[in-house]
């Protein structure tokens, strides 16, 4: 191949690979979320304030509260003993209970931590696994 | 039994290892004798894998619970069908169902090419059994399904999730498998031909069909798991790119491109080391797909369990993997210089070229946002997850590149389209788009990437139009029959190409159905009785809330009444089961009302007994039947490619057959494509009919609902009318005293056929129920080596005949005239 087809089709390739690049990067910081336990979160919390989080733990038992009439919810998630209280106001998973493990989606906020909506997922211990010991 | 299973397996190790040597020794020294050896103990590992297989699904039909795999996913009170399942329900018996079904597959493809390409086979077999051994190796060290109490057993087992106790899911996995034990095939043969040289394109005409099976299947499998995931799970959608999901669709992206690169080779000698290192890239994908679901490297919903264990030997495997393939690849690197060169960027090639690139892209793309958040984690430290919105930001846009590509490819001439040609090509498909593109403007559908898509779908739909018209009319020019006649000729013709635009419009369908997703609605509420939502041109409103008990299970069951314009629809009946040992995952009963247009779509989210208040989740689902509906016109379009030659034989003979005959047989054709109107109702008055004996209660979860939309319920679960007459049938059999086979018989003779049956029967059978499958297995894996076996003879007549036919077109006096040239090409076209 002559010198300059090949400069041409190289240019060509890291021109486009470039730029997917950089579309890539772009989307990633606002399509990624972080990945943390409530007490990595809640050590330092205003470090988080604001950012798209996934919060995983479990819900503090008898801490949900429920508006009658209505799907606003109120409850506590805790991890390594450390508590946050979080809203909701939605559908919630079947598995969401007292005592549940689950990962919320949303914002935290000097006021608890705002879930989005349909940001609960019950982490049930097994879809095709039983569970451990039972 | 245990004991003779895992002995089994060991000595399938050694077979396998014995086939390996022998095979490649054989082939070294040229020695035939090793190589029927080799090839023979290959066969015997598809004998013993056969009487393993046998020995599990024996133990689970005899509930034998000092087997661990069998106590962990199956129980007595499930139903015979979901016992024999629940082979592949875990991870341990998913392995050796895998194995089982390569060592099917490669046989059958060893035998049917044992002669045609004799220098190939002691390779396939050779790569194919150490695939066999990777998988024999993680069973015996690791996950051995065989595996016993070693105190006393459990009196009974702990049932299969109720999840998966499901039609869809039942089949689905299989599926898949097949689909990817498929494409190891294609991978035994591209080795095969890179280890002796043999790189012509007779190794590509061998696993040609294989891949178009394997895609089938795969496509099926997939599409299986979106209609479970949108029927069973209730979250009102098919799809969320979670990793499981992802895992099947990798190969699929390498699969498609792969099958359109494959033509390229073929008519044109490039893109040869392309071909191999897609075929190369997706055997390796299935394999990593298995790894990243089996080893809990990624979270994912349905991922087996953690195993680090298991993820080392699978990193080990697949780095061998690739070392040595694409080592093999460049050192036969100078055998895979390309033929000819790229002669213009407009034509046939070119496309094909930027669809390949684009498809990988999409693999590429969908592995790396897979993998993300353990690689964020590998690197970082810090976990980062990728949600779906992030998927289809970039796959929508590259979707509809893709979709583009797919109404343009058909109409560039291969090596270059001249202005002249292109203005004649582009005209009828182009304005079709334009057309479609304004109508949905005018209707007024503001979304840019659904507006697009029905504008691009007119495009395709133009261009499929304008390929069968002029195809037909050309044929009609030389044959002198009718249009339909013509036109059928055409397809047998050259199946492959047009069997592929019916693919393409299967494909359409689905984009129509994805485009539907953004015009989706959604409300959540509280209802009490006698209050109502309001949804798009639907009123909802609650009437009440039941609970019910069958045994087997507890069942909230809403009762909904379904009004639009103030007239009533019909009732609806979403409902929570809380299955025994299972009430902490209950499953949620969507109800469904299904049209042409758009789905409604019900769940129950949660309930207040003494209220009787419920929480409902109401979605529009608009156009989704398009992607069931399309997949149909999918495997109709593959089948009709995969046909031989001989099944149309009688078409493309000359005499003009009347135009009813033809007319019926396109009819027949597209039957099973046609979108099933809604007959599935869901119906309060049904649901209540209580067994009042055991026998009846039985017999309920035996039979099965024959309306064509519930997809084979058991009529216990079935919810529409059709299930409630049934049942109310059934009662009254058992009223009159009649024993079950009696019964049995009464409604084969109803119904007029064995539908109603559903499940293997069981009883008196039980002994005899577990041999069914096989036998309908091995009897169709005959049928299916005799027709591959048949169209290898007749593949090589039709090939001499076509070269004949065009040699002949080619010493025809030179003309000018356009309906000359266009016969001209279309005969050539068919040596496709």
């Amino acid at each position: 191949m002559a010198p300059r087809a090949f400069a041409k089709i190289g240019l060509t390739a890291i021109v486009i690979v470039g730029a997917l690049c950089a579309l890539m990067y772009a989307t990633l910081r606002e399509g990624t979320e972080y990945y943390k336990h409530v007490e990595e979160v809640m050590a330092q919390p205003d470090a988080w304030y604001g950012k798209r989080l996934q919060l995983h733990g479990f819900v503090v038992k008898d801490s949900i509260l429920k508006r009658r009439d209505s799907l606003d919810y109120q409850f506590k998630i805790e991890s390594e003993g450390a508590v946050v209280g979080a809203r909701y106001s939605g559908i919630v998973p079947d598995t969401f209970k007292s005592g549940s493990e689950v990962v919320l989606k949303g914002r935290l906020s000097p006021d608890g931590f705002a879930v989005e909506p349909d940001g609960v997922m019950a982490k049930c211990p097994s879809k095709y696994e039983p569970k451990a010991g039972g | 039994m245990a004991n003779l299973g895992t002995f089994i397996l060991l000595i399938t190790f050694v077979v396998a290892s014995y086939a390996v040597a022998a095979s490649v020794a054989g082939a070294r020294r040229r020695s035939a004798r090793l190589i029927e050896s080799g090839t023979g103990a290959f066969y015997l590992v598809t004998a013993l894998m056969t009487v393993a297989s046998a020995l599990i699904v024996h133990a689970f039909a005899t509930n034998d619970y000092s087997i661990k795999y069998v106590q962990r996913y199956s129980d007595a009170a499930q139903p015979l069908f979901y016992k024999l399942t629940s082979y592949w329900g875990g991870l341990d018996g998913s392995i050796m169902f895998w194995v089982f079904l390569l060592a099917v597959f490669g046989s059958i493809a060893v035998y049917v090419n044992r002669d045609r390409h004799r220098e190939l086979i002691p390779y396939v077999v050779a790569t194919i059994s150490i695939v066999q051994m990777f998988f024999i190796f993680l069973m015996v060290i690791h996950n051995n399904p065989f595996e016993t109490f070693l105190a006393d057993a459990p009196r009974d087992g702990r049932g299969l999730s109720p999840l998966l106790q499901n039609f869809y899911m039942a089949i689905h996995p299989p599926s898949l498998y097949v689909g990817f034990v498929g494409m190891t095939i294609p991978f035994a043969f591209g080795i095969a031909a890179l280890a002796t040289g043999h790189l012509d394109d007779s190794w590509l005409r061998a696993v040609r069909r294989w891949t178009m099976m394997a895609w089938l299947f795969l496509s099926f499998g997939l599409t299986l798991g979106m209609l479970w995931a949108y029927e069973e799970l209730g979250w009102g959608g098919y799809w969320m790119w979670d990793p499981v999901e992802n895992a099947g669709l990798l190969p699929w992206f390498t699969a498609t491109a792969f099958l359109h690169s494959v033509m390229v080779q073929e008519r044109r000698g490039m893109l040869r080391v392309w071909n191999v290192a897609l075929v190369i890239v997706t055997f390796f994908l299935t394999i990593f797909g298995t790894f990243m679901t089996r080893s809990g490297i990624v979270q994912s919903v349905h991922a087996f369990g953690e195993d680090r264990e298991l993820a080392w030997m699978f990193t080990i495997f697949m780095i061998c993997l690739l070392t040595i393939s694409f080592g093999l690849v460049i050192w036969r690197l100078p055998l895979l210089r390309a033929r000819n060169e790229l002669d213009s960027w407009v034509s046939r090639e070119a496309a094909f070229l930027v669809n390949n690139w684009i498809l990988l892209f999409c693999a590429f793309f969908v592995l790396f946002a897979t993998m993300f958040p353990t690689l964020s984690e590998a690197v970082t430290g810090e976990r980062l997850t990728i949600a779906a919105p992030f998927f289809n930001k970039w796959m929508a846009p590259i979707g509809l590149i893709l979709l583009f590509l797919t109404g343009v490819g058909p109409l560039l001439a291969w090596r270059k389209s001249t202005l002249i040609n292109l203005q004649n090509q582009f005209l009828f498909p182009v304005s079709c788009g334009l057309v479609a593109g304004a109508a949905v403007v005018a209707l007024g559908v503001r979304i840019w990437s659904s507006g697009l898509c029905f504008a691009l779908s007119g495009f395709v739909f133009g261009t499929i139009t304008q390929e069968f018209w002029r195809g037909a009319r050309v044929r009609q020019g030389a044959t002198g029959s009718d249009i339909v006649t013509a036109l059928i000729g055409l397809v047998a013709r050259s199946h492959r190409r047009y069997g592929g635009y019916i693919v393409h419009v299967g494909i359409v369908l689905i984009f129509l159905g994805f485009a539907g997703e953004s015009f989706k609605k959604e409300e959540q509420a509280i209802l009490k009785p006698g209050e109502q939502v309001a949804i798009d041109r639907f009123v909802v409103r609650h009437e009440a809330i039941r609970v019910t008990d069958d045994g087997q299970k507890q069942m909230v069951t809403a009762d909904v009444t379904v009004l639009s314009d103030g007239r009533v629809l019909g009732r609806m009946h979403p409902a929570k089961w809380f299955f025994r040992k299972h009430e902490e995952e209950p499953t949620t009963e969507v109800a469904i009302r299904r049209s042409f247009s758009e789905d409604l779509y019900l769940t129950l989210a949660g309930y207040e007994m003494q209220a009787q208040a419920a929480t409902y989740k109401v979605t529009i689902n608009p156009l989704v039947n398009w992607i069931w509906a399309g997949f149909g016109v999918l495997a109709v379009g593959t089948l009709i490619a995969l046909m031989p030659e001989s099944a149309f034989a009688f078409a493309a003979a000359r005499v003009p057959a009347g135009a009813v005959t033809t007319a019926l047989f396109l009819l027949m054709l597209f039957t099973p494509a046609r979108v099933v109107a809604q007959e599935h109702v869901e119906d309060p008055q049904t649901v209540v009919v209580v067994p009042r004996t055991p026998l009846e209660k039985d017999m309920q979860r035996e039979l099965v609902c024959i309306c064509p939309t519930c997809g084979k319920k058991n009529i216990a679960e079935c919810t529409c009318p059709v299930a409630g007459r049934m049942r109310s049938e059934l009662a009254e059999q058992v009223k009159l005293g009649k024993g079950r086979d009696d019964i049995r018989a009464w409604f084969v003779g109803r119904y007029g056929s064995q539908e109603p049956l559903g499940a293997p029967l069981d009883r008196g059978f039980n002994r005899l129920a577990w041999v069914f499958p096989y036998l309908v297995g091995g009897a169709s894996l005959l049928g299916v080596g005799i027709v591959v076996s048949r169209w290898k003879k007749k593949e090589g007549d039709a090939s001499r005949a076509a070269g004949d036919s065009a040699e002949a077109a080619m010493q025809a006096p030179e003309s000018r005239s356009d309906a000359l040239n266009a016969r001209l090409d279309d005969e050539l076209r068919d040596l496709e």
